[in-house]
């Protein structure tokens, strides 16, 4: 086996190959960032919305905690198939690519909904107070008073989510996204063997991956709120 | 857009897609174990082992933890036959899923045994505390307070984690829905189904574990 695996080596590592699994690499690269960053952003509203009182807004409340509480609970696979076959029901004529993105954008919104107001609700309750009394209105409250003490909080999570989706998104291959684990199947299917193939695939991943990794334990303890 | 909802073609296959959910249950939980066993000899070693021990299971962690569920569970379904070693899908996915837990839970566990103090060990001590005495009164009670939120939360993505079982053709809850959805081809009804009981199993066992960890380590937790 060892043997077999040598002299595919050459044959395996061409240029066309290199060029197709960094083009793939790309597009997982800019499945997730595109992704993580538009769901940063709706998932922070969908956090800020929650802060809303009164009576006028429960209706808001419920679906939006509705809306983090499943898409937290449904996997990405068939997150993924559902929207798929919703784009495919109402004759929306889209890319893969875009069905993926979409996927991951929502998800992704679920889970920093939660991690954002986490870092909401790590503002002490007396800041709170103080922005109420100062008559401040909501952007002034969260712009001057909280987001500069939540930060902290909220970006070491978000950071480790976005890593983990990196890997997430290796289900996007399932609908046809040609991004670095498609890639590893094409190459298997035309009959590399699947050690080198798949091999390929996992240390590409991991050479992405663990560079980030480490530097969000870097981040995570240069941020950490001292307990002084 | 011209799709009319029929979900009364799916009714007839729920009590169906429900065994599905028993399997993927199935996975979660022994994948968890499997998982719970490498984690506790993972985390006894990177405390107390030293030198090669350590570095090979460091090796473990952070390739485990770095690269995708997904395609570990491929290399281990495609690449081992190459060696000679034949996996069925279900073994398969049970074997990526518990090495990939293994990964996880020794990091969880590691950071659950650090958490105890060096002070309260030796307050035990003065008590003439005999080492069982130390564990059970003392190590034990502190770390299953400290380890079941993150625990019962890994557990959950677990849970959501079985279904990649589907792409392999192990017929549990997603891969059910594939099926279904090729027999009756209402496939937007066929996922949102899915997806609810999805719902429902992990909003099930989150509130047990949460209902089980106030009843045995006081632990608070939520549901929601």
């Amino acid at each position: 086996m060892i043997e077999g695996l040598w002299e595919e080596i050459p044959r395996f590592f061409t240029y066309y190959n290199w060029v197709f699994l960094l083009e793939a690499t790309g597009r997982t690269l800019v499945l997730t960032g595109i992704g993580c960053l538009v769901g940063f952003a709706f998932g922070f509203y969908l956090a800020v919305a929650r802060l809303y009182r009164g009576r006028v807004f429960l209706p808001l409340k419920v679906i939006i905690i509705f809306y983090v509480e499943i898409f937290r609970r449904v996997p990405f696979l068939v997150t993924l198939m559902l929207i798929f076959f919703f784009c495919q029901g109402v004759q929306l004529d889209v890319s893969v690519f875009t069905v993926a993105l979409i996927t991951v954008c929502l998800i992704a919104a679920a889970y920093t909904a939660e991690i954002v107001r986490a870092g909401f609700e790590s503002v002490q309750h007396t800041q709170w107070e103080a922005t109420e009394v100062m008559n401040f209105t909501l952007v002034q409250k969260l712009h001057l008073v909280v987001i500069p003490q939540a930060w902290k909080v909220i970006l070491p999570p978000a950071f480790s989510f976005f890593i983990a989706f990196i890997k997430d998104t290796a289900l996007a291959s399932q609908i046809g996204v040609v991004e670095l684990t498609y890639v590893g199947k094409v190459f298997n299917n035309k009959g590399f063997s699947a050690v080198l193939a798949f091999g390929t695939i996992l240390i590409l991943y991991y050479l992405i991956s663990y560079p980030l990794a480490r530097f969000g334990a870097w981040m995570e303890k240069k941020l950490a709120v001292s307990k002084h | 857009m011209n799709y009319t909802i029929h979900f009364n073609l799916i009714w007839k296959y729920v009590p169906d897609l429900l065994q599905g959910a028993v399997l993927s249950f199935q996975i979660a939980i022994l994948a968890f174990l499997g998982g719970m066993i490498i984690g506790l000899v993972g985390a006894s070693i990177k405390i107390f082992g030293g030198g090669v021990l350590r570095g090979a299971v460091h090796a473990y962690v952070s390739f485990f933890m770095n690269t995708p569920q997904l395609v570990q569970i491929y290399f281990f379904f495609f690449a081992l036959p190459q060696a000679g070693i034949l996996l069925s899908p279900y073994q398969a996915v049970l074997v990526g899923m518990t090495l990939n837990a293994g990964a996880y839970l020794t990091e969880i566990q590691r950071a659950g045994f650090l958490s105890v103090h060096k002070a309260e060990l030796e307050a035990a001590e003065t008590l003439g505390m005999s080492l069982p005495q130390t564990i059970w009164y003392v190590i034990f009670p502190h770390i299953c307070k400290v380890l079941f939120p993150p625990l019962s939360n890994h557990y959950i993505i677990m849970t959501l984690g079985t279904s990649m079982a589907a792409i392999f053709g192990v017929e549990e809850l997603t891969g059910r829905a594939f099926n279904v959805n090729a027999i009756t081809f209402r496939s937007i009804e066929v996922f949102i189904v899915t997806a609810g009981i999805y719902v429902g199993i992990t909003i099930l066992a989150s509130a047990i574990l949460v209902f089980a960890g106030r009843w045995l380590f006081r632990v608070k937790g939520k549901v929601f």
